[in-house]
């Protein structure tokens, strides 16, 4: 951390940081510049708050220098975490694909939905119970009954299931169900939560809040690893911005940022980071062809009946065309979408 | 256009708006819903402005339906527009790429890129002799001696050069020595610039402004396909967002959304878009996997001694890679980089 003083800043003020510094234990190296004096601070600087060093006397600016998060680091960590699937090693060359329905609407639609994405190439099966609605008179999904439907829709294809979970008290239950666990958008910051699934057994598929950056979302997958937990699937899915065209922007640079300054896999979701289903496929292939190591994706057979997100699913046959354009990519890169034997 | 009602807007306050779309030539088709009343304007709506109805009495607010471009607008040519830049069709299944440094620094250094962008694969040649640079203080570009020296590249390597132009007296003299105008992204609704590239014969280079939508990019287009000159590449180079990971956030949505709404071709300048060399050629791949047109690129031989964006331009040899990956990714979507 360097603390930049003011130019008009007194010998006084200069002392009064130094002590600072060395009462919290850190060592303070003073560089006497011609206009202004920097102190660079040496240590483990995570105990202090940046914020309130700015309002010591003399103080101009706080700049950080190491990063605010470890064991989600690359410096920590430099070789991919790599963990199985379904078969499918995630964060190896191998590209896992997740479709499924926005929200589980009835039996009859999940298992429908279920064997058409399989049958064109899905890993895993997405489907929400409990759904974060921007509208308390909105759907807000089927519970626990969702949850049985989505084991039996497991039953059916073999598919693992990929479910969001919105509250520490509900993530016991989802997680008798559920074999990776979902933490929306805008709980990314819940972090009660994170503690929550951070002390299961399931991998999570952590989304990037609308308007966290990079950093944010590599500090929420810390809470989720520091308590233990260390399979996790970082998830871009668009960020809010002044463009009105798109539901969300993708923040396809996101995809190399996290390649570089993490070992866990990165995913994106051009289902959101786009919000109109014609994107889906570009999109798609863009995130595979900037790195990322897997997609979920929004799949409906009856899109204009969807009770939730009908305009970004895409129908079973267009996710097909998608599952080829992928692997094209996929391979053109010395990559893989690994195969499944249609056997339902 | 729609114009919707206020739930407690009078009867006389709908008449007036009525009255005032006929008086402009406008069909006006009233919808009585159980809470509002909405107004459909029908007719050419160039001639009203939204603002108008906006500040009549009892509207709550207004919604355009159509387009405010036209001739750039795919419902205006469903086909792509193609045109020719050093034999590569643009906006075909070939990809164009330009590369480049940022600013013609010396004679030396532009002959050196402009061969090392040649043998690695490059079509065009980039280089900025007027330079928009935030700071007044920083270097501002070598002028009309830096159009000599990319006129003499261009001898030397048969790349055509591609330059900015930052104001309307300058385009006679840039368009003198270049064979594709810039418009920076600063100069994007510099819309006196635009009426004047528009009127000349080269291709035009328009780079997204830094906080405009694709609407507004394609409005400028169609300041410089109304004047007459048709062959306009429209560049994404990254917008301004919250995250600060990189210097721009690439808006990659807006490469299929362009594709969508206009029959211009469509580049992507990672360089501009990320700010970072280490994420160029992931987002030069990101952007021919999601359907872009080209892609135009900064290099640079000795990057660390560069007087402007060192940070994000790639050596020769990473360019070349860079090129090699293009070339694959363009296969696996059925294009080619020739």
């Amino acid at each position: 951390m360097m603390i930049i003083m003011k130019t008009e800043a007194t010998e006084v003020d200069l002392a009064g940081a130094i002590a600072m510094v060395e009462n919290n234990g850190l060592r303070a190296h003073i560089v006497r510049g011609a206009e202004r004096n920097v102190i660079g601070v040496v240590g483990d600087i995570r105990q202090i708050d940046p914020a309130v060093i700015t309002l010591m006397p003399g103080v101009d600016n706080v700049t950080r220098i190491s990063r605010p998060y470890k064991l989600a680091s690359r410096e920590f960590q430099k070789e991919n975490t790599v963990f199985n699937v379904n078969g499918v090693k995630v964060g190896s060359d191998e590209i896992l694909i997740i479709a499924g329905p926005c929200s589980v609407e009835s039996r009859e639609q999940l298992l429908e939905t279920a064997q058409a994405v399989r049958e064109a190439g899905a890993h895993a099966l997405r489907g929400g119970a409990f759904k974060p609605r921007t509208s308390p008179y909105a759907f807000q999904g089927m519970g626990e009954s969702g949850l049985e439907i989505l084991a039996e829709a497991r039953e059916l294809t073999g598919m693992p299931i990929v479910t969001e979970v919105m509250a520490p008290d509900q993530v016991e239950m989802v997680a008798k169900y559920a074999d990776v666990l979902q933490i929306g958008a805008r709980n990314m910051q819940n972090f009660n939560l994170l503690h929550a699934v951070g002390k299961t057994q399931r991998a999570v598929l952590l989304k990037r809040g609308m308007a966290a950056t990079v950093e944010d979302l590599l500090m929420a997958a810390e809470y989720v690893i520091s308590n233990g937990n260390r399979r996790i699937m970082l998830c871009e899915r668009g960020i809010r911005t002044f463009e009105t065209s798109t539901r969300n922007t993708t923040d396809i640079n996101a995809v190399p940022v996290l390649k570089s300054q993490t070992h866990l896999p990165v995913f994106l979701d051009p289902s959101h980071s786009t919000g109109k289903w014609e994107y889906v496929l570009p999109i798609a292939r863009a995130a595979v062809a900037g790195g990322a190591d897997g997609l979920i994706i929004e799949v409906h057979p009856h899109p204009e009946q969807a009770t939730s997100d009908g305009a970004q699913s895409l129908k079973p046959e267009k996710f097909a065309e998608m599952v080829r354009q992928v692997r094209a990519i996929a391979e053109a890169m010395g990559r893989t979408v690994p195969q499944h034997e249609v056997a339902l | 256009m729609m114009v919707i009602m206020r739930a407690n807007a009078s009867e006389a306050e709908v008449a007036n708006v009525v009255a005032y779309v006929e008086k402009n030539g406008l069909n006006a088709h009233l919808s009585r819903g159980a809470e509002r009343t909405v107004i459909g304007v029908v007719g050419d709506i160039r001639r009203v402005s939204k603002e108008t109805f906006e500040l009549m009495d009892g509207v709550d607010s207004v919604m355009r339906i159509s387009r405010p471009y036209k001739i750039t607008s795919r419902e205006f040519q469903p086909e792509k527009t193609i045109f020719n830049v050093n034999g590569v069709k643009v906006g075909s299944d070939e990809i164009l790429i330009i590369a480049g440094p940022c600013s013609v620094e010396s004679r030396e250094q532009m002959l050196e890129i402009a061969q090392a962008v040649k043998e690695a694969g490059g079509h065009a040649l980039r280089g900025g002799a007027f330079k928009p640079r935030t700071s007044p203080y920083a270097f501002q570009g070598m002028g009309e001696a830096g159009l000599e020296i990319l006129a003499e590249a261009r001898e030397l390597t048969g790349l055509p050069v591609v330059t900015e132009v930052m104001a309307p007296e300058q385009v006679p003299l840039v368009a003198k020595y270049a064979d594709v105008l810039q418009i920076g992204a600063r100069n994007m609704q510099n819309y006196n610039l635009l009426h004047a590239v528009g009127k000349t014969d080269k291709v035009i280079l328009l780079k997204r402004g830094m906080s405009a939508t694709a609407e507004e990019l394609l409005m400028a287009a169609e300041y410089v396909l109304s004047d007459g000159n048709r062959r306009v590449i429209l560049c994404e180079r990254g917008i301004r967002t919250f995250e600060t990971a990189t210097r721009n956030t690439t808006d990659i949505n807006a490469i299929p959304v362009l594709q969508a709404q206009t029959h211009l071709p469509v580049i992507l300048d990672p360089s501009h878009s990320t700010g970072k060399w280490e994420y160029v050629l992931p987002i030069a791949r990101a952007a021919i996997a999601a359907g872009a047109d080209g892609l135009i690129v900064e290099v640079h031989p000795h990057p660390e001694e560069a007087v402007s964006d060192g940070a994000q331009s790639l050596k020769p040899e990473k360019f070349a890679q860079m090129v090699k990956q293009i070339r694959a990714v363009a296969e696996a979507v059925e294009r080619k980089v020739k």
